[in-house]
């Protein structure tokens, strides 16, 4: 079957100079113009149907913007960068010692060269990559983030996106996050709709993590009823590295992320964790793939979904250990809730082990309210619709325990005990 | 008038006749135990009166405090005053002990028309249960049974009782799988539960429990029915010649 190419709006929107390498730029270009968008043909994509993509006819939006995020999220001290429609308004003075923000637009060509070259290496030629080539062809905007060697940049590094502030806006930002020797950050993602008309956000976030240095990562995709987001985050670890991430989506119509992770030294540790509660027509997607390139390595996953109404979730976690990395221990859980019968979830873990002295375990759950807790909590007196509402709360509670703060925390669990209260069953007294 | 009356109750699971005709009457100030073998029916009884979905009343009623039971919902048993404590505690995570024990408590407070528990006077008498119940305070912030160990389940189980002040509670062998330690703190907090305004209905496979508890009168269950009834000198028989002896001459 010979693939369609790009549609014809998004062909024409390819430009003549973008932000990679123009070699690389214009490889991309071609290579895009023959795959085409990814479809539900190829592997990685059955579940996740970006038809509303394909008809879209997004444009690049320009110019600045005074767009503003639903809420500040309650971290003090936080470094704002704030992308509206995929450009960024400004780069913040007064930084920590250790910490350089560079506009990527404005980064030097060995800088812009490491952006696009992220590890582990997507594939040009296969439309399962595609977005990811799509993006190096047009990327025009970004930042990148550098740590230097044992700096600890405390104040937490919040990147805004702000989708749709022009109706049918497309972008295709490049995010790179470098951490020197010993060095440590956060960064934290807050994705927003501030438009009630499409938009569609394809982003890559390409981390390369030097030894001993530790990068806590979180994304929390929160408002928007017509933001379609495809983002990729790549993640390199050399020995003793670490990588945290937690992904929260409760909002946009189609979420789909991507995690590759590299560990690539020994003693490197990632976590992927997780909760997706698509409701409503909502689709959301988390694909990880954890590559163990390197003996005595670990890695930890838990994922939960909640789907609701019409929602629909897709987690798929790929574990691959390479030949010669022994003593590992992988871990993946992924726990599904679905609360209504027109709800959908597909969990799939992907175990590929070619070492022999590996501890690996996953586990995949998808499963309705636990009826011997629901009789538990109304034999306390607590009434059904309540015990249900708590139930379904303790459920995406688990995961939010883990985000390493506690600001965010009661933040986040507010927020979501909110989005519960709206369920048609909900009692509102709680 | 009697605190609970049981009248020739009926009940099967899944089309099988699991209770026989019970008959029972507890009132306010009475401990009661029932013991039986393994099959006897002893946790479908605690089902019915706890409301379980599944389990089918076929005949006979149950009148508790007055009220029809049998018409009631399972949280409205338990704000009605009768509090089922479980053989096997249901492990919760993500919901936390202290935040469970609020809502129950503001439950039965807005079904007696009181306003909610303020916060400072809940918090000081929790703390305090909670260390009468050997217990750490840290266990408050825990999921609602979360990996617990059996005696901490079964020492929640009655802490939940000391907090909530049931009318009536009911436990389903609170007492098995615990070692002396526990059994000991457990039988504490259920003596502690005794006065003249309580009934309690101790559901036990073994009569040590009996020896820190001491019941009021003892009933035998045996294929869902009550085949004895007497006082606790009947449990130290039963454990001296075993059911057997038992069944043979109420037969």
């Amino acid at each position: 079957m010979s693939r369609q190419g790009l549609p014809e709006w998004l062909s024409t929107a390819l430009p003549d100079h973008a932000a990679a390498p123009q070699n690389l730029a214009q490889a991309a270009r071609q290579q895009v113009e023959t795959i085409g968008l990814p479809g539900l043909r190829d592997e990685e994509w059955r579940w996740t149907n970006l038809r509303p993509i394909h008809r879209g006819n997004f444009k690049t939006a320009q110019g600045a913007s005074e767009a503003q995020p639903s809420e500040a999220l309650p971290l003090e001290n936080a470094i704002r960068l704030r992308f509206v429609d995929g450009a960024l308004q400004s780069i913040p003075d007064d930084l920590p010692d250790g910490l350089t923000l560079v506009s990527l637009a404005d980064a030097d060509k060995a800088t812009r060269t490491a952006a696009f070259s992220p590890t582990p290496t997507p594939n040009t030629d296969d439309p399962n990559d595609a977005l990811v080539t799509l993006n190096t062809a047009m990327a025009h905007e970004g930042v990148v983030i550098d740590v230097a060697a044992n700096s600890v940049i405390e104040r937490p590094i919040v990147i805004e996106w702000l989708d749709g502030a022009t109706d049918g806006a497309m972008s295709h930002p490049r995010v790179l996050i470098r951490l020197g020797q010993s060095a440590q950050a956060s960064v934290i993602e807050q994705i927003e709709s501030v438009g009630d008309q499409p938009s569609w956000r394809n982003s890559v976030m390409v981390s390369k993590i030097a030894a001993n240095a530790a990068l806590t990562h979180i994304a929390l995709g929160l408002t928007g009823q017509a933001r379609l987001t495809t983002e990729r985050c790549f993640a390199s670890l050399e020995r003793d590295a670490r990588y945290h991430s937690y992904n929260i989506q409760l909002g946009g119509q189609v979420t789909r992320r991507e995690y590759d992770i590299q560990i690539d030294g020994t003693g490197a540790h990632s976590d992927l964790i997780g909760l997706m509660m698509p409701r409503g027509k909502q689709l959301m997607d988390t694909h990880t793939r954890i590559v163990h390139a390197a003996a005595d390595t670990t890695s930890n996953e838990h994922y939960r979904t909640i789907a609701d109404e019409s929602g629909r979730g897709v987690f798929k976690g790929r574990i691959l250990v390479e030949r010669d990395s022994q003593r590992i221990q992988a871990f993946q859980a992924s726990n599904n809730l679905l609360l209504s019968d027109t709800a959908e979830i597909d969990a799939k873990p992907e175990l590929e082990i070619y070492a022999d002295d590996v501890q690996c375990s996953h586990g995949a759950t998808i499963g309705r309210l636990d009826e011997e807790a629901l009789f538990y909590l109304r034999t306390r007196g607590v009434a059904a619709a309540e015990a249900r509402g708590l139930l379904i709360a303790g459920f995406a509670q688990e995961v939010i325990d883990e985000i390493p703060n506690e600001a965010l925390r009661g933040w986040l669990t507010e927020r979501v005990q909110a989005r519960l209260a709206q369920r048609p069953d909900a009692t509102t007294g709680a | 008038m009697a605190l609970l009356e049981i009248k020739n109750l009926h009940a099967e699971i899944e089309g099988q006749e699991i209770l026989k005709g019970i008959n029972l009457t507890v009132n306010a100030g009475e401990v009661h135990a029932i013991m039986g073998p393994n099959g006897s029916g002893k946790s479908t009884l605690c089902h019915v009166l706890g409301g379980r979905d599944g389990y089918e009343v076929t005949k006979g009623t149950i009148t508790f405090d007055g009220h029809d039971l049998l018409e009631m919902e399972t949280e409205e048993r338990a704000i009605a005053g009768m509090l089922l404590g479980f053989q096997h505690p249901v492990e919760i995570p993500g919901v936390k002990n202290i935040y469970l024990l609020k809502e129950a408590l503001n439950a039965k407070r807005e079904a007696q028309g009181l306003d909610e528990v303020d916060t400072f006077t809940f918090m000081k008498q929790v703390r305090e249960l909670v260390a009468s119940m050997d217990m750490d305070d840290a266990f408050l912030h825990r999921g609602v049974n979360a990996g617990f160990s059996g005696g901490e389940k079964k020492r929640n189980e009655i802490l939940q009782m000391l907090l909530l002040e049931p009318k009536l509670a009911l436990l389903d062998e609170t007492d098995s799988g615990l070692d002396i330690d526990a059994l000991k703190v457990v039988s504490e907090g259920i003596n502690r539960m005794r006065g003249a305004e309580r009934g309690i209905i101790l559901v036990t496979h073994y009569q040590r429990l009996l020896n820190y508890v001491e019941p009021d009168f003892v009933h035998v269950l045996y294929k869902g029915k009550i085949i004895k009834s007497g006082d606790k000198s009947l449990a130290h028989r039963l454990e001296a010649e075993g059911y057997q002896e038992i069944l043979e001459e109420a037969s």
